[in-house]
């Protein structure tokens, strides 16, 4: 296991992303600024394999009951947290990578190190293939 | 480790750029056969405006003055922000994609090997049916049909046409139909799911009659709507996800009228394809039918078969948006129910949101069903002539 530099943290600004390929195969993956914090996931949906990390960064909408019933008004949270997949669109956990319509599904997530202003992610021998 | 890594750098190899994931596996066309022809491609023009060269003076004010006018579903068919935001182009402010054929060739054809695309236009658009004035309707398919024949068309061999009628005055379709039947590149004529009247009562007869006279089938797509009519008997459902519940009873109504009225005994070369209607309501219609042509089919004594057979020569499903149910098996036993290497067609939706890839949308199938489902249940279907098909796979 060793760490490669992906970026520096001023290319992410809060919100943004960048994705970084080839990195365990041509799909790459996906560096994301949320709320200062990095993460990185595998740009591929366990899904039905989209480009996951291309899709729209945002919340959800959120209601404890029906609209019909007292209490149940609609709202929306998470802003920012949540990425779909741009193929049918399944919210995925960024900082986890935890699916979340679906507890059995999970993408793969990297652990980003931020060192001064650079982002190394950890990798592993399989990493370095480079693109033929 | 080693091996692993030689085993992973031959998958890479010759393979540049990141482009997301294109179809890995899939070796797309042979060179001696169709492999995969997608059924359902939505193609579009800008903006309203784009028609305008193709409508008549009249109608050209029309527009200007009062726009399209289209009336609305109440529901939105391609979120604004739930459409494939991978392929979206960033400059792009208006909801819609950006709609060109580079685009659709960049993006579909050529990235996943498609062999022929039908294209069937902008469900949007397809409220024209909903239209309370007949003529208009009319005048905005001519002019849709001819914004494709010159954007869309004549251009990439792989690429073939549905053409656009309205249902409002059966008259008026029949005459489009004749205007464009002649063009090699009008494989199938496009029709709105939501009608004001049945698909099979004679009110329709007028139209499926000249698209038998010149071999074309129907390719009926969800929507549409007529001013006052309701997506269910109760009404309107209240949300989307709702809304798209209610796709295969309108289907499976469809279809039970186009047997039951005796279209396919009318008109034998007939074949009409329900696209984005989901795929398993078509099993129970086909026993239930069965079960009550033994008991009551003497009251339609018309129908000479069993209704199921009707189906299986005629009715095409649309593998669109494709069921995924919890055991992978499940998916064998519904294509063996729905007779799928008779009647299921590819259809990709694209560029939609919920569209399906060829390689992921069923698991791996006998090469007869492959063949079938993929490409050949389709080429049976559409008007292709074979030089088309010798163009496309040369």
């Amino acid at each position: 296991m060793t760490g490669i530099v992906v970026g520096k943290t001023a290319e992410i600004p809060e919100g943004g992303r960048k994705i970084v390929v080839p990195f365990r195969g041509r799909a790459g993956i996906g560096i994301f600024n949320v709320g200062g914090r990095f993460y990185a996931l595998r740009n591929i949906c366990p899904h039905k394999r989209g480009p996951l990390c291309t899709g729209e960064v945002g919340g959800r909408g959120n209601s404890v009951a029906p609209p019909s019933m007292t209490g149940g008004d609609v709202g929306y949270e998470r802003d920012g947290e949540i990425i779909r997949c741009p193929w049918h669109a399944w919210q995925f956990d960024i900082a986890t990578g935890q699916c979340l319509v679906d507890p059995n599904t999970r993408v793969k997530t990297y652990p980003v190190i931020v060192n001064g202003d650079e982002l190394i992610v950890n990798v592993d021998a399989r990493d370095f293939i480079a693109e033929g | 480790m080693a091996q692993t890594i030689d085993k992973l750098k031959q998958i890479h190899i010759g393979k540049k750029g990141a482009a997301p994931i294109a179809a890995p596996g899939w070796t797309g066309k042979a060179a001696d056969r169709v492999k995969l022809v997608d059924c359902d491609v939505h193609h579009n023009y800008r903006e309203p405006e784009d028609l305008l060269p193709y409508l008549p003076r009249f109608y050209q004010e029309h527009l200007l003055d009062q726009g399209l006018h289209l009336p609305g579903s109440g529901y939105a068919n391609t979120p604004y922000r739930r459409t494939r935001t991978d392929i979206k182009d960033p400059e792009l402010k208006e909801r819609e994609f950006n709609f060109s054929l580079e685009f659709t060739q960049k993006e579909l054809l050529d990235r996943w090997n498609i062999d022929i695309a039908l294209l069937t236009g902008p469900p949007t658009f397809y409220a024209y049916a909903g239209l309370p004035d007949p003529d208009w309707a009319a005048a905005l398919c001519s002019a849709f049909n001819d914004y494709t024949i010159e954007h869309w068309l004549g251009q990439d061999p792989r690429v073939v046409n549905a053409i656009l009628v309205a249902p409002n005055d059966p008259a008026l379709a029949v005459k489009e139909i004749q205007r464009l039947a002649h063009r090699k590149d009008t494989v199938a004529v496009m029709m709105p799911m939501q009608t004001p009247q049945l698909f099979g009562q004679r009110l329709y007869h007028p139209i499926w009659e000249a698209c038998a006279e010149h071999d074309l089938p129907i390719v009926a797509h969800i929507g549409g709507g007529s001013p006052g009519s309701t997506p269910t008997p109760s009404g309107f459902p209240s949300y989307y996800m709702e809304s798209r519940m209610t796709r295969p009873n309108l289907a499976s109504a469809q279809a039970a009228s186009l047997i039951c009225e005796g279209v396919f005994e009318l008109f034998p070369n007939l074949k009409f394809a329900m696209i984005e209607v989901q795929q398993m309501w078509a099993a129970p219609l086909m026993w239930h039918m069965d079960a009550d042509w033994k008991a009551i089919g003497d009251q339609t004594p018309w129908l000479k078969r069993l209704p199921s057979e009707y189906f299986r020569e005629h009715i095409r499903i649309g593998s669109q948006p494709m069921h995924e149910p919890p055991k992978t098996e499940q998916v064998y036993q519904m294509l063996e129910m729905l007779c799928a290497d008779e009647t299921l067609v590819f259809c990709t939706d694209f560029p939609h949101w919920d569209w399906n890839d060829p390689v992921t949308v069923l698991p791996k199938l006998d090469d007869h069903s492959h063949r079938r489902i993929f490409a050949e249940n389709a080429l049976d279907m559409l008007r292709i002539s074979d030089d088309m098909i010798n163009q496309v796979v040369s």
